[in-house]
Parts: structure tokens; sequence; C-alpha cells
């Protein structure tokens, strides 16, 4: 509970709409009370002017034209509507402010965690299930809502509401207000434990729905093997199992929830018959009158809501709490570090080298890089070929410090990386990933995302070296094309060419692409190459790759294998030495030759 | 170019004549499920008309407290009245507990019912369709869908009827009280009524657009998460955070927006009943003065005006739950009816000798009609007892070569004999008996060891599965895992290695003694150790069975007793490893160079 004492440096920032809204919420409650009081007002003054016998009506639309009781009930009906009317009006004002701001605390909140996930390095979303990060800015955000939002305005209002109620009730009659209570205290703890119990066989009902999932999962995902084995019957009998377990724990929930509702009426139903009994005793002995009764029988009408929140409001500030310590330790996490920017941007002029580099994953046995050194030229076209897993995707990712070597280091023009401000570092790389991740935007926003307000001219002649702007221009939008779930999908081919457009934008001295061709026909990928080509000197080319054709015009390939470079050299050197490369070479063309047949 | 994803907005299908025919006939499907509650649905719909019954008698019992006992002044008769009320409370509470719990037991098993009938509607389904829907669809009708349908079978229509009698009673108890004060206490009803129809109007669209705006916040931090490294790399966390914030503001908007519709509902509500009750103080207050009513039916008013709002409100809820249920229950009955498309045969005809004899004749089979053939004219024969390797570059056609033996996909044309039959004449189940199946993947399913290897069998005895295990020389490494052969496998078999896992399936092949040995060799290098062990595991299993064998391993294709060298969905080249080895030019010798040959060891 003490975690959420941390977020009150959020609540401060609304603590003016707050305390208005608690005022409005007080208030309105005033106005509430007024009502039942009217009422009881009324009835009383009824029976003085029936009780004085020259006043005879016939009818009622006599009474109502009459000038004693006539006004007087004309004029406390107004003040009951005008009662009504104003607790209604503060009621709108205390959800305007109450709720919304904690919808604005809400969003505060959540740009916080985003921006800080933004910050964090990417070992921190290895170690982490991208499920549960998500969790974090969904979910435990909109609990912590409530904290600041019903569950506030709930205490607020039970608060005053009761306090009010209690305090007028006494006035009126105290042994009355003690049998009318009696059965209230009962209430508020039924609430509370039945909201807990609900809360705990929810979380056991999302448990074996989860089950249940998982059973579903592996059934319909080894399908073949349960047909070829002829295990449907056995299959059928364990998901009907888990199946019927769901229902009995649903079943166990619903004997709460059957109880929750009748029981809260029973104790609102034994209140009014106490309330009457009583005070009809009351009235025969004179204490109490007839509209006291009807004033009490709605006060616990409306004390029904407030004392039954109570239980509802506790759990609710369990959950918040649970949610906000998990908020908190994200919030705890160091994000990525770097230098200070340089004043002026760095640019690659000499060297980007590798010495004795040696990475090894968290929580890995065996390292991923052992004791890499390479040494490249601006303007140089380096090939990295190796079996999967070898280590050319975790080589390049150093270069943008995804990640950081444990042993040697990086150095651009004699500088370890490590010493460049972070946005300044990858500032300088165009980076095509294996994945290639493009965002669900417009084709044309994916493209420009390399680089900060990017021109259509320089997004078209981009796409036109990527190769791709001819199939960008045969969709019906263009550039507005939207991609992913709710626009088209790409192949892969185009999809790795769009990336290829995306780093080329940023005009990098440094080019990394990770199997980036893979997906691209030949002739596509010599022309892109070519194109490169053209534009290089401008930039140094790490070209990670499987087809090993399209390495025969890079100036030195390095070949990793098990962590390490095994061989390097030109296509040709290395074919003449006969060894790895060769060897992986004879076999592509192997390949292509039964591709033809 | 900005994104103009968000403007897309779901829209609103229009309600027809046709839609409402559709409706019927789903309520009729579903009534299916419940039919057979029919009689506890009676019992409920008894106890549900009680409920409404006794709910407004209180209040009338409340006027009768004042009118007759306490203005005549007769505690004893007050207290005896009371004892009756407490009764009726009681009763009225226990009545709507067993109610309650009645109904959501009727619709907890109508609920299993259809979830199980979609699970066995699933599971018999030809293969294919597994391959074109994806799998978490199938989940989501077995599971979510279907939960959808919960408060429609639990209680939707009964509660419908609960409410419109407790209306009915509510209007009957005020009109014989007093007829003048019901109408002038129900004139505000059109206010209310008013005020709930713009309400739910606005806040349907409002609640579609935070609908809109969660799956969009939702997705876009989905997205991040699983691209934050393309947003650091291209230093765009600004722009990012910018375009996050505007998308968290427009989710807060929609928020707000229909903050402002309850803030707005719920008090005209409450305003709308202090309205009522003014009414029933004002003119009622005027018949009392005439001696028209007592001061017993202001008070029984008074509650009947706060007892009536309720049901009212409800109702238009209630409606809204009934709509969105019936849209899920079209998308299950759209899946119960989907056409099976490998289904048994009227007579299934049964070989005369089940010794494993199979021929593929002159079989071509395509995927989609609308696709290219993936086999062309197949014919091979397998007799008893011999060995096939498959062996083929990526996409010959291999794994098509199981699907169609194993029956999940049908031939187009020609046919494929079993023991002298074709299979489609078989029933699958004794079709199916014929094989093991091996694959790849080797994947494996939670739940114990023993379970694995027998998959629940129950004919298959203990010491069987431990012989077989020796066989393959898995019995050493099950026995050293905590729990031996009751072990629990976790997610999939994640704890075990590549090799063992296969070791297992292999287990389960070997006890299920099939006639045919349909094996997929795992492409990937299983660790050294247990390689040794695979191959000879391997040699076991074949030992004496039909065999097909799509080859990764060297020893396979130089033991096989046939080669089928596929390329391009043709058979190309038939023989002994020995005999093709020799054609310098064939498709064999340069698969062999590219798949093989690196796993001869120097001696």
């Amino acid at each position: 509970m003490k975690e959420l004492l941390k977020l009150n440096h959020l609540f401060y920032r609304y603590k003016g709409t707050l305390a208005l809204g608690s005022l409005f919420l007080v208030l309105s409650n005033l106005f509430l009370i007024w009502i039942p009081v009217l009422i009881r007002q009324t009835m009383d003054r009824i029976e003085q002017i029936a009780g004085q016998r020259h006043l005879t009506f016939e009818r009622a639309g006599e009474v109502l034209f009459s000038a004693e009781a006539g006004t007087l009930l004309a004029l406390n009906t107004a003040y009951l509507v005008g009662a009504a009317l104003l607790y209604g009006v503060l009621l709108f004002g205390t959800r305007q402010t109450i709720i919304v701001a904690s919808r604005k605390i809400e969003y505060d909140l959540r740009n916080k965690i985003y921006n800080h996930l933004q910050k964090l390095p990417r070992s921190f979303f290895d170690r982490n299930k991208s499920g549960d990060i998500y969790t974090r800015a969904t979910e435990d955000v909109v609990r912590v809502r409530e904290y600041f939002g019903p569950a506030f305005m709930y205490t607020v209002n039970t608060i005053s509401r009761t306090t009010l109620i209690v305090a007028i009730m006494f006035m009126v009659n105290a042994r009355l207000t003690a049998w009318a209570l009696l059965p209230l205290p009962f209430l508020a703890v039924m609430a509370y434990w039945v909201s807990r119990y609900i809360n705990r066989r929810s979380a056991e009902i999302q448990q074996q729905y989860a089950l249940m999932a998982g059973k579903l999962q592996e059934t319909y995902g080894s399908i073949r093997l349960v047909k070829a084995y002829n295990r449907q019957e056995y299959e059928k009998e364990r998901f009907f199992r888990e199946s019927a377990r769901y229902r009995r724990k649903k079943l166990r929930l619903d004997v709460v929830e059957a109880l929750f509702h009748p029981m809260l009426l029973f104790l609102i139903g034994i209140s009014v018959v106490l309330v009457v009994w009583q005070g009809g005793v009351m009235v025969m002995e004179g204490a109490v009158t007839v509209g006291n009764i009807a004033e009490f029988v709605i006060y616990v009408n409306y004390l029904t809501w407030p004392v039954a929140s109570l239980g509802y409001t506790l759990n609710l500030l369990q959950r918040s709490a649970a949610s906000n310590s998990r908020i908190q330790k994200l919030l705890a996490v160091p994000p990525e570090t770097g230098a200070e920017p340089d004043t002026s941007p760095p640019r690659f002029e000499k060297e980007l080298v590798f010495e004795n580099v040696t990475f090894t994953y968290p929580g890995a046995a065996q390292p991923a890089l052992k004791n890499i050194s390479m040494r490249i030229r601006p303007g140089e076209r380096v090939g990295v070929v190796g079996r999967t897993g070898s280590g050319k995707t975790t080589l390049v990712q150093l270069i943008p410090r995804l990640y950081d070597p444990q042993e040697g280091c990086i150095r651009i023009d004699g500088k370890d990386i490590r010493d460049y401000n972070l946005s300044q570092l990858r500032a300088m790389i165009g980076f095509v990933p294996q994945d290639n991740f493009l965002f669900s935007d417009t084709i044309g926003e994916n493209i420009g995302f390399g680089k900060e307000d990017a021109t259509e001219e320089e997004i078209i002649k981009v796409a036109e070296k990527a190769e791709v702007l001819e199939n960008i221009l045969d969709f019906e939008k263009k550039f507005d094309t939207i991609l992913g779930e709710r626009g088209i999908t790409l192949s892969g081919g185009q999809k790795q060419r769009t990336s290829i457009a995306r780093a080329l934008i940023r005009k990098p001295s440094v080019l990394i692409l990770d199997d980036s061709l893979s997906a691209v026909d030949t002739r596509t990928e010599d022309a892109i190459i070519r194109h490169l080509d053209r534009d290089l000197g401008n930039y140094s080319m790490f070209l990670i790759c499987h087809r090993l054709s399209s390495l025969k015009h890079v100036d030195t390939i390095y070949v990793l294998d098990d962590a390490g470079i095994v061989e390097h050299g030109t296509h040709g050197e290395l074919l003449e030495r006969n060894g790895f490369y060769a060897n992986m070479y004879r076999k592509q063309q192997l390949e292509e030759e039964l591709e033809h047949i | 170019m900005t994104s103009t994803a968000s403007e897309k907005r779901s829209q609103k299908p229009e309600q027809s004549a046709a839609g409402k025919a559709v409706d019927t006939y789903l309520i009729r499907r579903l009534y299916f499920f419940l039919k057979p509650y029919k009689w506890h649905l009676g019992l409920a719909l008894v106890l549900t008309l009680l409920i409404a019954f006794l709910g407004p008698l209180r209040p009338y019992l409340t006027q009768v407290a004042v009118d007759d006992y306490i203005s005549r002044r007769d505690p004893a008769g007050l207290g005896r009245l009371m004892l009756l009320y407490l009764g009726i409370l009681m009763t009225e509470t226990l009545l709507l507990i067993a109610n309650t719990y009645l109904l959501r037991w009727i619709g907890q098993g109508a609920l299993l019912q259809m979830r199980n009938t979609v699970f066995e509607k699933i599971q018999d389904l030809h293969v294919q369709f597994f391959d074109r829907n994806p799998i978490g669809k199938l989940i989501t009708r077995t599971t979510s869908d279907i939960e959808a349908l919960s408060e429609l079978l639990s209680s939707g229509v009964i509660n419908i009827i609960g409410d419109l009698f407790r209306i009915f009673f509510i209007i009957a108890f005020m009109f014989s009280m007093s007829w003048e004060l019901s109408l002038a206490s129900l004139s505000v009803l059109p206010l209310l009524v008013y005020a709930t129809f713009w309400f739910k109007a606005r806040v349907r669209v409002a609640f579609l657009n935070v609908r809109d705006q969660i799956s969009r916040l939702h997705s876009f931090i989905q997205e991040h998460i699983g691209g934050i490294s393309i947003v650091q790399l291209f230093g765009r966390e600004a722009h990012e955070a910018r375009k996050f914030k505007s998308i968290n503001r427009d989710h807060t908007g929609a928020h707000i927006k229909t903050i402002f519709y309850f803030a707005l509902f719920w008090p005209a509500v409450e305003v709308i009943a202090s309205l009522a009750m003014a009414l029933v103080i004002w003119y009622g207050g005027a018949q009392a003065l005439s001696g028209q009513v007592t001061f017993g039916v202001l008070l029984a008013f008074i509650q009947y005006v706060r007892q009536f709002f309720l049901p009212i409100r409800d109702l238009s809820e209630k409606f809204n739950t009934l709509q969105s249920a019936l849209a899920s229950s079209e998308r299950i009955f759209g899946l119960i009816d989907t056409e099976n498309r490998v289904v048994d045969p009227q007579k299934p005809v049964y070989p005369r000798k089940k010794e494993g004899h199979v021929i593929f004749e002159e079989v071509s089979f395509r995927y989609n009609s609308n696709e290219n053939d993936v086999l062309k004219n197949i014919h091979f024969e397998m007799k008893p007892g011999e060995i096939v390797a498959v062996v083929g570059a990526t996409g010959a056609g291999k794994t098509t070569l199981i699907n169609l033996l194993t029956r999940f996909y049908d031939v187009n044309s020609g046919q494929i004999k079993l023991d002298g039959v074709d299979i489609r004449q078989m029933s699958q189940h004794y079709l199916r008996s014929y094989f093991g199946l091996v694959l790849q993947d080797n994947m494996l399913f939670s739940g114990s060891i023993m379970d694995n290897i027998t998959l629940g069998n129950d004919h298959i005895k203990r010491d069987e599965v431990h012989r077989a295990a020796e066989l393959v020389h898995a019995d050493r490494f099950i026995r050293k895992l905590p729990g031996g052969y009751m072990h629990r496998v976790t997610e999939r078999g994640a704890s075990l290695s590549m090799g063992q896992r296969q070791l297992i399936c292999f287990v389960r092949a070997l006890v299920y003694d099939p006639l045919i040995l349909i094996l997929d060799e795992a492409t990937s290098n299983v660790d050294p150790d247990t390689e040794y062990y695979v191959g000879r595991a391997l040699d076991t299993l074949m030992k004496g069975r039909t065999s097909l064998v799509i080859a990764h391993r060297l020893s396979t294709i130089q033991h096989a007793d046939k080669i089928l060298v596929m390329h391009k969905g043709r058979i190309r080249e038939t023989g002994t490893h020995r005999e093709l080895i020799r054609q310098k030019e064939g498709i064999y010798r340069r698969l062999y160079d590219l798949q093989y040959r690196d796993q001869v060891q120097p001696a």
C-alpha cells in the first residue's frame, strides 16, 4: 500500500481539480439529503394541516389551488426539484473533475512509462517477456488509475454521505438511527469479503482458462500427430476434463455472485423492516412522525451503495498497489548510457576497428563472438558469411551498441564507441535488420522513419535506389499505402527493400545489411548492389549474406564459424584457399544447378 | 504523410429484415444447447415470476403497516405484519439466490456442451483446415467466443422477461392503490425513456470510439515493444514519443467523452427519480389532504418510484449484450457448419490381409485449385518390409507424400492403395492404425513422459514401454530424469534436448508397433552424444517394417532398399544408393554432394 504513496506526485499536479471535485461531491450529498428532509417536512405539515379540522377538501385539485396548503405543497415541491437539480449538477461536476483528472493522470503515467521504455537497453527486452512489458504499459496503468479515480471518489463519497446522513438521522432520533444502521456493518464486511473472494476466484478461473487454451494449442498445433496415432478420443477426453474443470470453477464463483446481490437486498430490507417496525412503535409513542419513517427509508437506500463500495474500494486499492509496485520496478530499471553529445556531429573518417572483441549473451554458456579483430576503412565493402548461429548478426549488432562486448572494444577513428553519444553514434549507421521490422504505418512514413523531416523527393530517391519505387507506385495509394494489420501485407522481398530504403535515407557512414536480400530475386539484388556501389565512397558497407555469388564484388569477406573468424580475403582469394568458403560456394552452385534441372 | 490508420472506423452493419431472420435462426440453434435444461428453465421462469411479484409486494406491506396499524396504534398487529414482511423478504432473498444460481448453472452447462461440441468438430476437421486457419483463431472460437455467450445463455432472456414482469407488477400495485397518483408519478416516464435512449445512442458511439482508441493504443505499444530496436537504431525516440503522446491523448480524450455522457446520464436519472418523488409529494400531498390517499400510500409510492427505475434502465443494457452475443454465436455456428473434406466412406472396405503394401498410382496433388501441382504423376510401390528413402531439395514435395499416405489430404487424381484397397475406401481410424509417424519437430505434449509415449492408450503396458525404451537406448536417460517415466514434460518438451525428444518419439512409434513407419528425419544436428543412439534406434525402428523415410542422414540412404529422388514434384530417379551414385550427372549425385557427403566421418 505504501507504494501508492509514491504516486502522490502525479496526484499533485491535479490537486486543485481534485479538491474542487471533492467539494462538489460533498455539496452534492448535502443537496441529496435535503430531498428526504423536504419530504418529511411536507408530510409533517400535511399531517398538521389535516389535523386542523376547519380545512376540508373534496378533491386534490382544490388543495393545489388553496391558499395555505397549496402554497406549501408548491413551495416544498419547488424546493425538492431545486435540490434534485443542484444535486444532479454537482454530481455532474464531480465526475467531470475527479474522473477526468484520473484519466489525465493515467495519460501522464503512461507517457512516462513509454518514454522510459524507449531508453532501456536491448538486454532488458531480451530478459523480459514482451507480454509482461506490454502489461505494464496497459493493464497495470489502468489499475493504477482506479486508485486515483473510482477509489478516491468512492472514498470521499462514502465518508461525506455517511457522515451527513448519520448526523441528520441522529438529529431526528438516535434510537431509530441505531435500528436503521444495525445491518450496515454486515453489509460493509460482506462486500469486502465477496469482492476479495471474487478477485481470487477470478484469478483461478483465468488460470484454468489459460490451461484450457494451452491444451487447445497443443491439440490443434499437432493435429497431424493426433490423427496419425488415432488419438482423437484421448485428446477429447483430456479437453473435456479441462473444460469441465473450468465449468466447476466458474460455478464456484457463481455461487458467490449469486449470493451477493440478494444478500445486499436482504440487508437493506432488514433495515427497512426495522425502521418501519420500530419507527411505527415510536410514532404510536409520539416520538417520531410517519414523515420520519419515509425519510429514514430513503436514507437507508442512499447508504446502500456507499457502504457496499467500502469493501469494493479496499480491494481496488490492493490491486492498484500491486500494479503500481510492478510499474515502479520497471521505472527503476536504469536507462542506456552514452557520453554527452559532441557539438559537431562526429563522422566516420579513418577506420572502424574491432579489437579482440568477445561477447557472450547474458545467461549463455558459450560466447557468441570470440576474439574478433578486424579493420574497416571508409568506403570499404565487407562481406560476412557463415552458418546459422555462427555469430554474424551479433557481430554487426555490436556496432550500433545494441549490445556491448564484455572484452575488447570497437573504435571508430580511434575513439571507443562507448565514448560517443549514443544517438550521435547511431546517426552514423544505417541498419537493415534481418527481421525487416516495419511499422503499421504508411510506406512513406516507414521509409522516412530513417530521417527527421524527410522530404518527399528524398523518400522517392531512396525508394528508387532500393528498387522498391515501382512496387510502391503500383499501389493505389502510392506512398500513402498503409502496411500491416490494417493495411496491406508486403511480400518478403518488398519488405526487405523498404527496409533498405529506410536505412539509405539516413545517408549513413556505415551501412549494415543483415541478410537483407534473401527474399529478393538475383536480378533485383544485382541492381540494388549496383546502386549502392555507385554511392560508395560515401559509406562503408557490411553485407551479411547467404547467397555467396553476391559477394563477388566486395573488398573483404570474413568467414565466421563457431563464434570466430576462420578465413578472410576476397572472393577469389578464398576460393583459391579451398577452405570453408570454397566448400560453401560449391554447394551453392550445386543448389543452383539443381534449380535449373 | 501522416498516419491515417486510425481513420478507419468500424461500421455498424445495417439492420434489415434479413438480419432479423438470421437472429431468430441463431436463437433456434442456440436453444438446441439449452434443450436438455428445458425443465430447469421452466422452473427458473416460475421463480423469476415469483420474485418479480414479491419485490413490489414489500412497499405495499409498508403501506398496510402505516395505514392499518401505526395510525390505529396497534403495536402487536404491526409486529405481526413486520414478521410477515421479514418472511417475505427472506423468501424473496432465497428465491433470488436459488434462481440466480440455477440460471448460471444452466448457462454453464450449455456453455460446456457448446465448447466440447466445437472442440470435437474442429479436431475432426481435415488437416488442410488447420493449415488455412491460424491456431489462435481456432482457440478463440473454442474459448472466448463461447465465453461471450455466457450472459445470453445463463440469464439473458429469462431476466428480460423478469424485468418486464416486475414493471408490470409495480404498475399493478400502484394502480390498485391510486390510479391518479400512479398517473402523476409515471408522467416522468417519457422523460426517463427519452434520456435512456439519448444516452444509449451517444454512449454506443462513444464506446465504439473508446474501443478503437484502446486497440490503437495497444497495438502501438505492442508494435513498439517489438520494434524498439528500430526506434533506437534510427534515433527516433523523440519522434515516436510525440506520436505515442498523440495516440495516448486521443485515447484519454475518448474516455473523457464517455465520462461526460455518464456524468450527464447518472445524475439525470437521479434527478428524474427525484422529480417523480416530487410529484408524489405534490399531488399525493394534495390527495392526502383531500382524503383520497393515506400516508401509507405516499410511503409506498416513494418506494415504488425508486424500484421502478431499475428494470427500465437494465432492460436497454440487456438488449445490448444480447446483440453482441448473437454476433459471437454466428461465428461459432459458422465453424460448426464447416464441411469436412476428408470423410470416412459409407461402407468401409477392409483389406484381406494387413501387411503394409503401399502403391502410389499416378498420384497428382495440389494444395489449392488455383495453384500448380506440387506432386505430378507420382508412381511407386513399397513392398512389405521395404525401406524407402525419399530425397530432394526443399519444396520438392517430400512432405506432401506423407500427407497423402496418411490421408491428411486427399489426392486430386490417381490413387493410393494399401494392401490392395484405395485408402479413401477405408475408415480413417483403420487406415491410420497402420502407421507410426515421427515428425521433424518431435513435438511433445505437456504431461508425463509415459503419457507422451502411450498417448493415453491403455492397451500399452508399462513393461512394453520400458522394453521399447531400452531398445532405442532411451531408457537410460529417462530413468535419470526426476520422476523417471512420470517426469512431467513442460512447455512442449523445452526441458529436454532435441535428441532426447527424438528418442521419446521413437519409443512412441515403437510401442505402437506399426506395420508402416513414416519418418521425417530431423535436419538439424542432434548433440553428438545422442547422435550415436539415434542412429542405432533408427535401425531398430525400421527393422521388419515397411518404412517411408524422408532422409536427412547418410546412413539412412545407404541402407534404404529404394531411394526416390524427388525434384519439383516428380520422381526423377529411383534406385539404391549404389546405383544412383554412379550417375555422375544425375540429380541424386548432386544432392548427395550437397546434403550427405559431409556426414562421412573420417574413420
